[in-house]
């Protein structure tokens, strides 16, 4: 049983940064099948025993899904270039539609292109996932000034919602086929699914609030400071939106000062309301030398691929016209394997609990 | 000694609804430990929330008088207000846990409360020695069986120490193990510590020796309040040995089964058994589980186990959580097929789930029955009258299934499904958390299915429940069969035999026992 990670909440969120850019850097295929290679095995040392944990899969399912579609849609809508790999039938939308013709030739290297950006997204996806597995979301949730305290618990009581919500759809469905003897009647499925569904989990809800409400949550409100990092946020929003009139009337200096305003109004109504906040923290967690040098080994890999590409000029995209093989580069792949040196520093074992 | 809470003409009623609290004036000392009775719907859980201000804060309605807790007024202070002072659990134990982590968890009053640092620390240690949930500290709560989780909660409840603990049925979810661990907790911290307790409960042969002063709510009103054991023996909820005593005369009526057998002892016994107990010949087999099976990945969740059903077999499957009866029930159901071995029978089979809250979405109790025959395909031949009387939901017929209570519930799932016909029934922990009314009429509904030609399983921890209905018992341990067997032999061989049987052997229940004084007095009684 593991509830709380190796690395420190921030540690995790730099991982999965320098992941992503990784991801955006070199963005060839086989790349970015390193990167998910990496993740999966970072998943496999760190993965907490908490209900967010089973993200990695799921995200991973849902940036496949993404990316099949990502490849249909722009074979379906993108023509011209390269060898044709067969011909469907086609349509030309109306101009108010866009006026582009749908089906028609279906080229081999547009196939290659959009499967290509696809697979990066599925890469992002699963940094994202394995991010989800491996943190604590209640340290990420410590880690924020305080003013944003309350509003993150709240998002992470939300995302906990997830998974016994997946538990009672799947509940749901078998009490549904108890109820027509094992026939599967589509009519009205999903009315009979989904309100117990959406019912309990209001119920539940409920039942929380009640819960957090009885345990004192929110209970400060109101001070001096709160009311004037209130007004502070506000004007700093008014400003931001003037900077952007600013600049969509073309004055860049008028632009730059009212959002260099807006942005110090900003720091200062988080400033304010983290004083504000009567609440404290139970034991928070430390930034060890250990989170920081990984950290700084993680991004390695993103600052090496710059330097690399800068010297060296690999190719860190694919060019699929005309199709050939994606090139290899060791120095490239030396570079992003960086990314797994947290699999590197697995967890101390130790008993359950550490109780006697 | 001074009143820690204190409700003054309180009286409440939900928006859109009728008076659920009326005219309470009362006073709980510190450190009591009190008990409050009723069946469901009678307005005891209302009367707990008015502690901490939950009702009228955060339920909205009319609310009349005032409660006052330490002297702070719930009309001038929020639940959150009060958190430093009152502590509050309730039933549900998954729907408490705020961080995905326990010992976190239990720092979270603390946190809102603005503890520093050094008390924090201290005071989530105390209340994890103080619940014994230190080997927990760790774990997620998600991974914890429902007595640990209700622990928890209850550790989490105590972190601020409050001087006021209300409970609002913390066991009513937990099977027998889970329950005793809670209330013992419960009970230790009135004892060591002097906390004042409020607590609604239904394990009553439990409490009743753990409370001080018992309270009876019905129908919104406080309607008897006193020594536990006269309150308790004046209520249908009461322990089977209380009615057992009831029967026989004995005074004072006894509450625990060491009671019970002191007075039987005074009283010379019972009435004479009878020379042999009537068996039902059990009908041709309509269901079998012939050496099925199961696993959850590398996890072996059922031995190969075999299990036959014939007609008119009311079968209770006992075993401690995690002993596979779920498993096995599904498995029977149809709803997993097994990895192992085969599940034969033409009778038409059909499986209740444990939480009625998954199947209940139509607008009132009469349309979720005739929804099942919808699906089916079949006319509606009286059996949606037939099924609302057995179970008793005739006047519940027009009312919204989510505004019941879970007992209430718990009927309407089973008659939701056993409408649409099926020969063989299989309930998963149908009793669970319910109400006395709620359990008698579904035990009347299960043994007219069986003595009308059907077989039922009941997946259960409660003994009771078996020794009333079953007339045969199978347990299973460690996801094997370890007994099966006519429910007599296998209940008289158990250390958890059922409380009658316990203090008037050969006698499972008292029905039995009035039956035997029944006949006992056409022949010239013995005592």
């Amino acid at each position: 049983m593991r509830t709380s990670s190796r690395f420190h909440a921030v540690t995790w969120l730099l991982w999965a940064l320098a992941g992503a850019a990784t991801v955006q850097l070199a963005p060839s295929p086989v790349y970015v099948a390193l990167v998910i290679g990496l993740a999966a095995l970072v998943v496999e040392v760190h993965r907490l025993d908490t209900a967010m944990a089973r993200a990695f899969p799921l995200l991973l399912g849902l940036g496949v899904a993404f990316a099949l579609l990502r490849v249909v849609l722009t074979a379906l809508t993108t023509h011209g270039v390269g060898e044709v790999l067969f011909t469907l039938p086609e349509a030309t939308l109306p101009r108010l539609l866009g006026g582009f013709t749908v089906g028609g030739t279906v080229e081999l290297p547009v196939v290659l292109q959009a499967a290509a950006e696809g697979f990066a997204v599925v890469g992002v996806l699963a940094v994202f996932g394995a991010f989800n597995a491996v943190v604590s979301h209640h340290e990420l949730v410590q880690a924020t000034p305080r003013a944003f305290h309350e509003p993150g618990l709240i998002t992470t009581v939300g995302l906990a919602f997830v998974p016994s919500t997946m538990v009672a759809v799947q509940q749901t469905r078998e009490a549904d086929l108890a109820r027509t003897g094992g026939r599967r009647v589509g009519r009205g499925r999903l009315v009979r699914q989904l309100l117990p569904v959406l019912e309990s989990g209001m119920e539940r809800a409920v039942h929380l609030a009640e819960s957090m409400d009885s345990r004192g949550f929110a209970r400060t409100r109101g001070g001096p400071r709160e009311r004037a990092s209130g007004w502070c946020g506000l004007a700093a929003l008014v400003s931001l939106a003037a900077a952007f009139v600013a600049l969509v009337g073309r004055a860049p200096r008028t632009a730059s000062y009212l959002g260099g305003l807006g942005l110090v109004l900003l720091v200062v109504a988080v400033v304010l309301a983290s004083q504000a906040s009567r609440l404290t923290r139970y034991r928070p967690r430390r930034f060890t030398s250990a989170d920081a040098g990984v950290a700084a080994a993680v991004w390695l890999a993103p600052i090496g691929l710059v330097v690399v590409d800068r010297l060296a000029d690999p190719a860190l995209r694919w060019a699929t016209n005309p199709p050939a093989f994606p090139e290899f580069s060791p120095v490239v792949a030396v570079v992003i394997v960086l990314l797994g040196v947290p699999a590197l520093l697995p967890a101390p074992r130790r008993d359950d609990g550490g109780a006697p | 000694m001074s009143d820690a809470i204190r409700w003054e003409g309180v009286a409440f009623a939900y928006p859109e609804r009728e008076r659920t609290l009326e005219g309470i004036d009362l006073g709980l000392a510190e450190g009591d430990l009190a008990v409050v009775v009723g069946s469901s719907g009678s307005g005891k859980s209302t009367l707990l929330r008015t502690v901490n201000g939950l009702v009228p804060h955060t339920s909205g309605g009319r609310f009349g008088g005032d409660v006052r807790v330490l002297g702070r007024s719930t009309r001038e202070h929020r639940p959150r207000d009060l958190a430093d002072v009152v502590g509050f659990v309730h039933q549900d134990p998954e729907a408490q846990f705020v961080v995905d982590h326990v010992e976190h968890d239990l720092a979270f009053v603390l946190e809102n409360l603005g503890a520093d640092a050094a008390t924090m620390r201290r005071r989530v240690e105390e209340v994890l020695d103080a619940l014994g949930i230190a080997h927990l500290r760790d774990r997620s709560p998600s991974t914890l069986s429902g007595g640990e989780r209700q622990r928890c909660a209850i550790a989490g409840a105590l972190a601020s120490a409050p001087d006021v603990l209300v409970l609002d049925e913390p066991t009513s979810e937990l099977d027998p193990q889970g329950a005793e661990d809670v209330l013992a907790a419960v009970g230790r911290l009135n004892a060591d510590l002097g906390t004042t307790v409020l607590l609604a409960e239904h394990r009553l042969e439990r409490v009743a020796a753990l409370a001080h002063r018992a309270l009876r709510v019905e129908g919104g009103r406080v309607v008897d309040d006193g020594d536990p054991a006269e309150v308790v023996a004046g209520y249908d909820g009461a322990p089977p040995v209380t009615h057992l005593g009831r029967l026989l005369g004995w005074t004072p009526l006894p509450l625990t089964v060491r009671d019970a057998q002191v007075r039987a002892r005074q009283a010379g016994g019972g009435p004479p058994p009878p020379v042999s107990f009537p068996v039902p010949a059990p009908g041709d087999v309509v269901r079998a589980a012939r050496a099925v099976g199961v696993r959850h990945g590398a996890r072996v969740a059922l031995h190969p186990t075999s299990l036959e059903l014939r007609a008119g077999e009311v079968v209770a499957l006992l075993g401690r959580n995690g002993a596979g009866k779920t498993t096995l029930l599904r498995a029977l159901g149809g709803l997993r097929a097994p990895d192992e071995g085969t599940v034969e029978g033409e009778a038409s089979v059909a499986y209740v789930p444990q939480d009625p809250n998954v199947l209940l979405f139509a607008r009132t109790v009469r349309a979720e029955l005739e929804e099942t025959l919808r699906l089916r395909g079949r006319p509606d031949d009286g059996r949606v009258d037939r099924w609302l009387a057995a179970l008793r939901l005739e006047a519940l017929a027009d009312r919204h299934p989510r505004s019941l209570s879970s007992g209430e519930r718990q009927r309407v799932a089973v008659a939701a499904i056993a409408v649409g016909g099926a020969e063989v029934l299989l309930l998963d922990e149908p009793t669970r958390g319910i109400d006395a009314p709620s359990r008698a009429a579904l035990e009347e509904a299960v043994r007219g299915h069986a003595a009308g030609g059907g077989a039922i399983v009941l997946a259960t921890h409660d003994i009771e429940l078996a020794a009333r209905c079953a007339t045969r018992v199978v347990v299973l341990g460690a996801s094997e069969v370890v007994a099966d067997g006519p429910a007599r032999d296998v209940l008289s061989g158990s250390l958890f035999a059922p409380q009658v049987l316990r203090v008037l052997p050969p006698f499972l229940t008292v029905d039995e026992v009035g039956a035997a004084l029944g006949a006992g007095t056409a022949s010239g009684p013995e005592r």
